[in-house]
């Protein structure tokens, strides 16, 4: 077993953190309080290939395996986990579905566009009456001659406010469906963004279908099949979660390092106090062990074969550790972690969302419990 | 003699109770009470009537707490001290079925036993029976006139003048004092009791010390007024309201559907 | 051993229940979003005499004493952190230095305003380099006739931006340091050298100033040294101690308010064709979080007790801010959990009570400095002392 990134990797690695450095970091704090998406750095990060980043060249993609794309994730995430969960929707949920399952018109016609950062994917699953359980999608696909029109609402639609294509997920008549729907399309509307907690340049919105209509050519997938499209890409959205959640540790870790060694109170550093010790070692053990997870989580991704139990053991742990460690972090930091002009109230907002995007932590119990427990034959219901 | 009266009940407090049509009966899970709310609303008046000047010729104003019913313990009377009264009477007595018929005789002693008062001010109607019926049958007992359903109520120089809330609208309405008076709920705000006051009432010390009294019953009328006139003889509940309809869809199609339903309430 | 409240105190809660739903819940998502405080509430609280809760009412208060001011932390935090903070601020620090420790006349002069909420007062200790080592303060006090001249400033001040009075904590022998060296001065804020310098941009609590205050050549009279010259220390110390009890109050209502929430939120919202009550994740988070928040009201009402007794309470008020404010962060995590993705949007009040619940094991002393004080007073019961 080699436990080293190849040499490329680590180049990657390092200029992922040139760019995040020189692009993100300057301006996470303003785009968190204006609560805007992060268009500028988008552009910027499409300019670096990284909008196509696992893409195939043919598809003017950089070619990224997935453990170098988790490095990205994981960079962007220690600067801006907003800027990180964008990008990642965009890639996992949405380009990637369209390259695993698309036929080559759809992938010709939408992949390269994506890769190019023309236009921004946004993933449409979650519905406020479903947010985990497929049986309650109430969002509706009629076939009508060569069109399918689409009728429902989704809510927290990733990237929805500026998106440029759509993968909108709906009931057709043998099950639930994957269509992708241009952002122009009519009876196509945008709606509402909720202001959230955390990741607040993320945008997350509500979308409208009424009446619209996309061609039976934009169905992704075989009819009635759209279910495991979802499931693929939210165990790959999974894995890039963890590692924002390892970006946003990371990053908190060495925010209240730093601090510890300059905070002087009762004639020394507060380094030197055993309370404060203990905090950072134990932060430290489990970046440590989630950064494992993650790199081997991503690294079966690039080995073909199944990964959705790992992919749901890795965000389960990522999420566990990124609320807990940004919440001891900024307990290092007292009065300024609570200060909105230092960084840390930001990463613990944003830390807080990944027990719940992507599924909620308790779903991803159920996931690992269901896996072992079918090793001795018994089936669990959620 | 006390210048203004306040009648001042209770009544569960009704997110402690639970209806279970299957079982036909209400079950209590928490047994908290709240003062009637149209019963504050009478006092609140009072006291507006009592801070802008005396409502007869009396070197000072008085306003007195009488419990509407017969009560287990003065826990609305105190209530009703802290909050502005100058003193309270609690009724005693072992009376089953108290009802509004009986207590308009019992508070008309009271009343006499008093001297008589200027005013009686009480709450329209109670939130549990939505029954009106004890500021009418008290102002009988007392021969005084009746002034029922106000909105508004000021009180001087021996006349109360009220607005009343009617089928068709506003209505001005004058008496000479004494008067009983009913007021509705929810147009006054009632103030809040002042807090050293309310700690001074319960724990029956300083200016509080003496603020309430109890009295008898028994020692009010004879035994045959505590005949009540309502018997009892069993409950039901109306039958179950119909549903709303959960609306969904994109905004322009629930707003669409809820101005249709609104639009056959109307015709209906 | 008699566990009920008094029937005054049940009065009371359900008088501040009244105002605190009819008049504090209402305004409680505006104040956060607007950044303001609620100077309107903080009137109608003074008016019926709940900013003087605790004091005797002699001086104007209320003569609910200790566990009548848990009540009021208790309720108001229920409905709104940022409310609890400017009250708690106001009654358990600021004014409380001036009952513990003040004369006669001093008392007259600020107390009364202050019990009968036509004034508002501040607490001012923290500085830049003191904060949890809260003796390494600098600003200055240097006596100069009948007057002392205040240079310096202070950080975090909890009402700093619209108190009327404060009581400030300055250095008057920078050899004795805090053994000896620190006065306490009552500070009106329209004298000529005080100033509010900015208010911070917090991540919770919005609805509260915290402001930093700067004292050029501020002239302070000599009769408005609180307390004996030099023992400001021990002055601070005993209001801090007072101050700390009730945050456990307030803890106490948020972690109340939270399990609410996730009560009736795990009864309503169905997944998998099923309520949420019905899922044994969830069953186990309410049945954990109830526990804890009975173990914290028996622990507050108690020590509330002992202080309205006489009986020593630091270790245990200690206690009482430690383990209410990590109930209070516990609780509302489970609370944002239950909801789901709803809890971390802005249209619930959960995602604001989550960021509001966070400070509380910062302020008023952090957590690691109550587990400091705890540690030390076990300590010493046992012969030894232990440095922090």
């Amino acid at each position: 077993m080699d436990f080293t990134f190849s040499e490329e990797q680590e180049m990657f690695r390092s200029m992922f953190r040139d760019f995040s450095a020189k692009e993100v970091a300057p301006k996470a704090e303003e785009i968190d309080h204006q609560e805007k998406p992060p268009l500028d750095i988008l552009r910027k990060a499409a300019s670096q290939g990284f909008l196509g980043a696992t893409l195939p060249e043919d598809y003017v993609g950089a070619a990224l395996d997935y453990v170098s794309y988790a490095l990205l994730i994981e960079t962007l995430a220690h600067d801006c986990m907003s800027v990180a969960v964008t990008l990642a929707t965009h890639v996992s949920l949405v380009a990637m579905s369209i390259l695993e399952t698309g036929t080559e018109a759809q992938k010709e016609e939408w992949l390269p566009p994506l890769a190019a950062g023309e236009m921004i994917g946004a993933f449409a699953l979650t519905e406020p009456d479903a947010g985990s359980d497929a049986a309650a999608l109430q969002a509706r696909a009629t076939l009508d001659g060569d069109e399918v029109v689409l009728e429902g609402v989704k809510t927290w639609v990733a990237n929805g406010g500026i998106a440029g294509l759509f993968l909108v997920f709906a009931q057709g008549p043998q099950g639930v469906e994957a269509f992708l729907v241009p952002q122009d399309t009519p009876g196509l509307t945008v709606g509402y963004r909720e202001p959230t907690l955390g990741l607040r340049s993320v945008p997350f919105n509500t979308i409208y279908l009424e009446g619209c209509r996309v061609p039976v050519a934009n169905r992704l997938g075989e009819p009635g099949k759209g279910w495991v499209i979802a499931q693929r890409a939210q165990d790959r959205m999974a894995v890039a979660l963890a590692a924002a959640g390892l970006g946003v540790a990371r990053a908190a870790v060495e925010v209240a390092a730093q601090f510890a060694t300059e905070r002087v109170q009762f004639g020394v550093p507060i380094a030197q106090k055993q309370a404060i010790q203990s905090y950072v070692a134990e932060a430290h053990v489990e970046v440590e062990a989630l950064r494992y997870l993650v790199y081997h989580a991503a690294w079966l991704v690039d080995q073909g074969g199944e990964f959705s139990f790992d992919a749901s053991v890795v965000k389960n742990f990522g999420a566990r550790v990124a609320r807990s460690v940004t919440n001891r972090m900024l307990q290092v930091l007292g009065g300024y972690g609570y200060m909105e002009d230092y960084p840390m109230a930001r990463k613990y907002r944003d830390a807080r969302a990944l027990g719940i995007i992507g599924g909620p932590t308790e779903l991803y119990h159920v996931r690992v419990a269901q896996r072992i427990f079918s090793e001795w034959n018994v089936e669990i219901t959620p | 003699m006390p210048n203004i009266i306040v009648l001042i009940g209770r009544v569960l407090d009704p997110s402690g109770i639970v209806f279970n049509r299957r079982a036909g009966r209400l079950f209590v899970n928490r047994e908290e009470y709240l003062l009637q709310p149209a019963d504050r609303c009478a006092l609140e008046a009072a006291l507006r009537i009592k801070e802008a000047g005396r409502p007869k010729e009396s070197p000072s104003a008085e306003v007195v707490a009488l419990p509407r019913t017969l009560l287990p313990d003065d826990d609305v009377l105190r209530q009703a001290v802290a909050t502005g009264a100058d003193r309270a009477i609690y009724l005693a007595g072992q009376v089953a079925n108290a009802d509004d018929a009986l207590m308009a005789r019992v508070l008309a002693a009271v009343v006499e036993r008093l001297g008589g008062a200027d005013l009686v001010l009480t709450g329209a109607t109670t939130l549990d029976t939505g029954q009106g019926q004890l500021g009418p049958r008290l102002a009988e007992a007392l021969g005084w006139p009746q002034i029922v359903d106000v909105w508004h109520v000021e009180a001087a120089d021996g006349r109360v003048r009220a607005v009343r809330k009617g089928k068709d609208g506003f209505v001005a309405v004058e008496a000479d004092l004494p008067a009983v008076v009913t007021v509705l709920p929810g147009v006054l705000k009632p103030r809040y009791p002042d807090g050293a006051r309310l700690i001074n009432v319960y724990r029956g010390v300083k200016e509080m010390a003496n603020a309430l009294e109890q009295w008898d019953v028994a020692d009010l009328v004879e035994a045959q007024a505590l005949k009540p006139l309502v018997e009892r003889r069993g409950q039901e509940f109306p039958a179950e309201r119909e549903r709303g309809a959960r609306v969904s869809g994109t905004p322009a199609q629930m707003a669409q559907t809820v101005a249709e339903a609104l639009r056959q309430r109307v015709r209906r | 051993m008699d566990f009920t409240f008094s029937p005054e105190h049940v009065a009371l809660r359900r008088m501040i229940r009244e105002f605190a739903e009819t008049e504090v819940a209402p305004i409680a998502a505006e104040i956060d979003r607007e950044h303001k405080v609620p100077h309107d509430v903080l009137h109608k609280l003074g008016q019926i005499g709940l900013l003087g809760v605790c004091f005797p009412q002699e001086y104007g208060g209320m003569g609910a004493g200790e566990a009548g001011y848990c009540i009021l932390m208790e309720e108001l935090g229920r409905v709104c952190t940022s409310t609890a903070t400017n009250v708690g601020a106001h009654i358990g620090i600021g004014a409380m230095a001036i009952h513990l420790d003040g004369s006669e006349e001093q008392k007259r002069k600020y107390l009364v305003p202050l019990a009968r909420g036509e004034k508002m007062a501040a607490f001012g200790l923290t500085e830049s380099n003191a904060g949890s080592d809260a003796a390494n303060i600098r600003t200055r006090a240097v006596r100069e006739g009948d007057s002392w001249i205040l240079d310096g400033g202070k950080v975090y001040i909890t009402n700093g931006g619209y108190a009327h009075v404060i009581t400030v904590m300055a250095v008057t022998d920078p050899a004795l340091g805090a053994r000896g060296g620190v006065t306490a001065f009552i500070v009106e804020t329209d004298w000529p050298g005080f100033k509010v310098a900015r208010e911070e941009d917090k991540m919770g609590i919005r609805g509260t100033s915290t402001a930093e205050l700067v004292f050029e050549e501020l002239r302070v009279p000599h009769e408005n040294v609180l307390g004996k010259v030099g023992e400001g220390f021990v002055a601070f110390m005993r209001s801090l101690d007072m101050g700390r009890l009730t945050l456990g109050a307030a803890g106490l209502g948020g972690a109340q308010a939270a399990l609410e929430w996730s009560v009736r939120w795990a009864k309503t919202r169905k997944q998998f064709g099923t309520e949420l009550a019905n899922k044994q994740s969830v069953q186990w988070m309410i049945a954990n979080l109830a526990t804890e928040i009975e173990a914290l009201r028996s622990l507050v009402y108690r020590v509330a007790w002992m202080v309205d007794a006489h009986q020593p309470f630091t270790q245990l008020a200690a206690m009482c801010k430690m383990y209410g404010s990590e109930v209070g962060s516990r609780a509302i995590d489970v609370a944002l959990q239950i909801h789901g993705g709803l809890g971390y949007t802005r249209d619930f009040p959960i995602e604001r009570a989550f960021r509001d619940a966070r400070i509380a094991e910062i302020f008023e002393g952090t957590n690691e400095i109550q587990r400091i004080v705890i540690a030390s007073n076990i300590f010493r019961d046992y012969g030894v002392r232990i440095r922090p």
